[in-house]
């Protein structure tokens, strides 16, 4: 029988568009110093590391995680690299949990770092072009990337496509709508890269056109950053609750989903992303949970884009198909609302430091969780071409 | 033929270093690469690329069990079917949108040379699945709404292919002739593509000379405005542009020179690149966060003379969002 396995620490360095003052080494260790310091353990405490860093080129080594570990404290234990796009950091938690519940450590530590703007475009003498062109590696390299795939313009295409399916939903004023009050929601999260950028839904419609349908108010930032969580299997993690006097945040359902990277027949349906719904249900199942629209309180979900921010609450069951609008138009995610969604701010306003984003993604569940004395949440990572990809938690607090 | 690099020289920086001082400490910054050539194999999409490159024929490859065509054939046996042998078929050069494209504006390093481009899933005659192309109009810059799901498109080769996916894209049939269509193997040569021309701007009247003079007169304003904006001079460090911008009401410059940008009131003799909008307040309502000057390109309220300098139009809008920014506190 596998082990309950709860989250008894968590830390997040600041996001940044640019930390010209850190590399890498000292981000992921910042991270580690403070959740462990959080759990009230020692890192000698901690038995395995999961390490999320996307994308070697941002890093500029293959095996970047090669240096993190014995500056982490980690030396001659175990210690992985996930990398899975978007879903990165999701997939990180997911990896750590099953070992934990299968018995092989007791306690984890599970980080998530990266430093993506140090790319630069000489050409155009701006850093955006190269953070996205490293990203533009991440395509299928025969059929694909020779003729332009992005990051930007594959979300877009199954964004359109559901638009195809439901041309009166994903409305231009709501998505700005949903921008604008992420904006208002990061002014809380002091670790937030834009933590004081707030727009308007005008600005956000005047803002300019990225990828056609996605205005740049519209997309996440790129940041640069570390988030760190420590796990432990039940037994451990009640002994350090009950020498910090903090809950334990029980990780009780995952589930995770990649679909075909082509279209058509057999393959992926463009105007939907089965990997959120497939993934979603699946931890679900693992979590009891029959209703999720009874059940589910927060949701810490990975918006890329605020349209697929929109398609991902309808592939959970939030929300109906064909109706995502009503997160806005029926007040479901507005304030006071049935949803508290992205709190932190989410990706777009907190910043997407990829390898740590979905992790602090969890940090914000945990504390909405602890601060608002609520009951559960669903964490949410998805990435690759034509998301993909996607990994789902549930976090319960008892 | 020319001959290109793999890595154009505009790409590789020279060897050199630079320090910021953040918080009264000096931190360094070197100019860097990552680099890896390789002598990549195309293995079984061999066959594919050389019909691309050679014959001017489009393969795909069907199950033998199931009868699935998968265009490209990008496998050689069937997952769905215990992994039953494919066939490589060709298949027909027409096709409708599997769903309504993306077209990209804002390109990654690599492609900013090719924006705005669109790139979407095609499902030609005779295929199961959807192939990605690159699409283009013949009439001009690429807008929303022209192409869509279900829009017929028609395959176009490159006249110099290097049997690479980009050796071909696609066109709306509406917009070729009949013979057109139907010949398989067309070349980019054989379409008339619609030329950039300048608009010709109509005379001025003196109600147009009198908002051109009040309108460029803000225009000053806000421009020294961002010269002054530290967000909006690191908009534009390292950049230089000559603009030539023309107006219904007259002309004026835009000088951009690595961290500061100024207006002249005559144009620049040697300009970059020429920005026409009949009506001024185009550009002003840009320039002061009011709409998008990208969005004006779009809209074909704004006409650029190189498609390229969009990349300059985005530092604009960068700029105009860092001072609206600053202006918040």
């Amino acid at each position: 029988m596998s082990k309950r396995v709860g989250i008894i620490g968590a830390a997040v360095t600041p996001f940044k568009g640019t930390w010209r003052e850190k590399t890498y080494y000292d981000l992921a260790q910042w991270a580690t110093r403070e959740a462990v310091k959080d759990a009230g353990i020692a890192v000698q405490d901690v038995d395995a590391a999961f390490y999320g860093i996307y994308n070697d080129i941002f890093e500029r080594a293959a095996i970047p995680e090669h240096a993190i570990h014995g500056l982490c404290g980690m030396q001659n234990k175990f210690g992985i690299r996930i990398s899975t796009g978007g879903a990165t950091g999701a997939y990180t938690m997911s990896a750590a949990h099953a070992y934990l519940a299968a018995g092989r450590f007791k306690t984890a530590l599970v980080l998530g770092v990266e430093k993506a703007t140090d790319c630069f475009d000489f050409s155009s003498m701006s850093a955006t072009p190269e953070v996205i062109k490293s990203i533009g590696w991440s395509g299928d390299s025969f059929f694909e990337q020779p003729i332009g795939w992005s990051a930007s313009d594959s979300y877009a295409e199954v964004v359109l496509a559901y638009m195809d399916e439901h041309p009166g939903d994903l409305k231009p004023e709501i998505t700005a709508q949903i921008s604008a009050q992420l904006s208002r929601q990061v002014k809380t999260n002091p670790i937030a890269q834009r933590q004081f950028d707030q727009v308007t839904p005008e600005e956000v419609l005047n803002s300019r056109m990225v990828v056609y349908p996605f205005r740049e108010l519209e997309i996440c930032v790129y940041s640069e950053g570390a988030a760190a969580l420590i796990f432990a299997e039940e037994e451990t993690a009640l002994a350090i609750s009950r020498n910090t006097g903090k809950p334990v945040i029980w990780i009780t359902g995952l589930g995770e989903s990649n679909e075909h990277s082509f279209v058509g027949t057999n393959q992926k349906n463009l105007a939907r992303i089965m990997s959120d719904y497939y993934a979603s249900h699946k931890a679900y199942e693992m979590a009891g949970i029959s209703d999720p629209t009874k059940s589910i309180q927060v949701i810490e979900l990975h918006d890329a884009f605020v349209h697929q921010l929109e398609i991902s609450m309808a592939e959970f069951g939030l929300v109906p198909l064909g109706r995502a609008d009503a997160l806005i138009e029926d007040g479901l995610m507005t304030s006071g609302g049935k949803y508290l969604v992205n709190p932190c701010g989410g990706l777009i306003y907190c910043g997407h430091a990829v390898g740590a984003s979905n992790i602090m993604s969890a940090w914000s569940a945990r504390n909405e969780l602890i601060d608002r004395s609520l009951s559960t949440a669903l964490v949410h990572g998805t990435g690759s071409t034509i998301a993909q990809f996607t990994a789902c938690l549930i976090l319960e607090h008892e | 033929m020319t001959e290109t690099k793999i890595i154009p020289s505009e790409y590789i920086p020279d060897v050199g270093s630079h320090t910021v001082t953040i918080d009264g400490r000096q931190y360094l910054i070197s100019n860097d690469a990552m680099y890896t050539f390789y002598r990549r194999t195309k293995g079984e999409f061999s066959q594919f690329f050389l019909a691309l490159r050679d014959e001017r024929r489009l393969l795909g490859c069907k199950c033998s069990k199931c009868g699935l065509v998968r265009v490209p054939p990008f496998l050689t046996h069937c997952p769905d079917c215990n992994f039953a042998p494919t066939e490589l078929i060709e298949v027909e050069q027409v096709g409708v949108m599997n769903s309504t494209p993306p077209i990209t504006y804002f390109a990654t390093a690599l492609f900013q040379h090719m924006a705005p481009y669109g790139r979407g899933r095609v499902i030609f005659e005779g295929a199961d699945t959807a192939m990605s192309v690159n699409l283009y109009t013949t009439t001009g810059i690429l807008v929303p709404g022209m192409i869509a799901q279900g829009t017929e498109v028609k395959l176009i080769f490159r006249d110099r292919r290097i049997g690479e996916m980009s050796d071909v894209f696609c066109v709306p049939t509406s917009e070729l002739s009949d013979d057109q269509i139907v010949k398989k193997g067309l070349l980019e040569s054989e379409i008339d593509w619609e030329k950039p021309q300048e608009p010709v701007l109509p005379h001025p009247a003196e109600a147009d000379i009198a908002v051109f003079e009040q309108v460029f007169s803000e225009i000053r304003a806000i421009i020294e405005e961002m010269d002054a904006n530290e967000r909006a001079k690191k908009d534009i460090a390292g950049w230089k542009r000559n603009i030539a911008v023309r107006t219904r009401g007259g002309q004026f410059g835009i000088i951009i020179d690595d961290g500061h940008i100024r207006v002249e009131e005559m144009t620049p003799w040697s300009a970059d690149f020429v920005m026409v909008c009949d009506d001024p307040r185009t550009l002003l309502d840009g320039l002061a966060y009011r709409g998008a000057i990208t969005d004006s390109v779009i809209g074909r309220k704004l006409w650029i003379s190189k498609n390229t300098e969009f990349t300059t139009i985005f530092k604009f809008d960068r700029m105009a969002r860092s001072v609206a920014r600053s202006r918040k506190g």
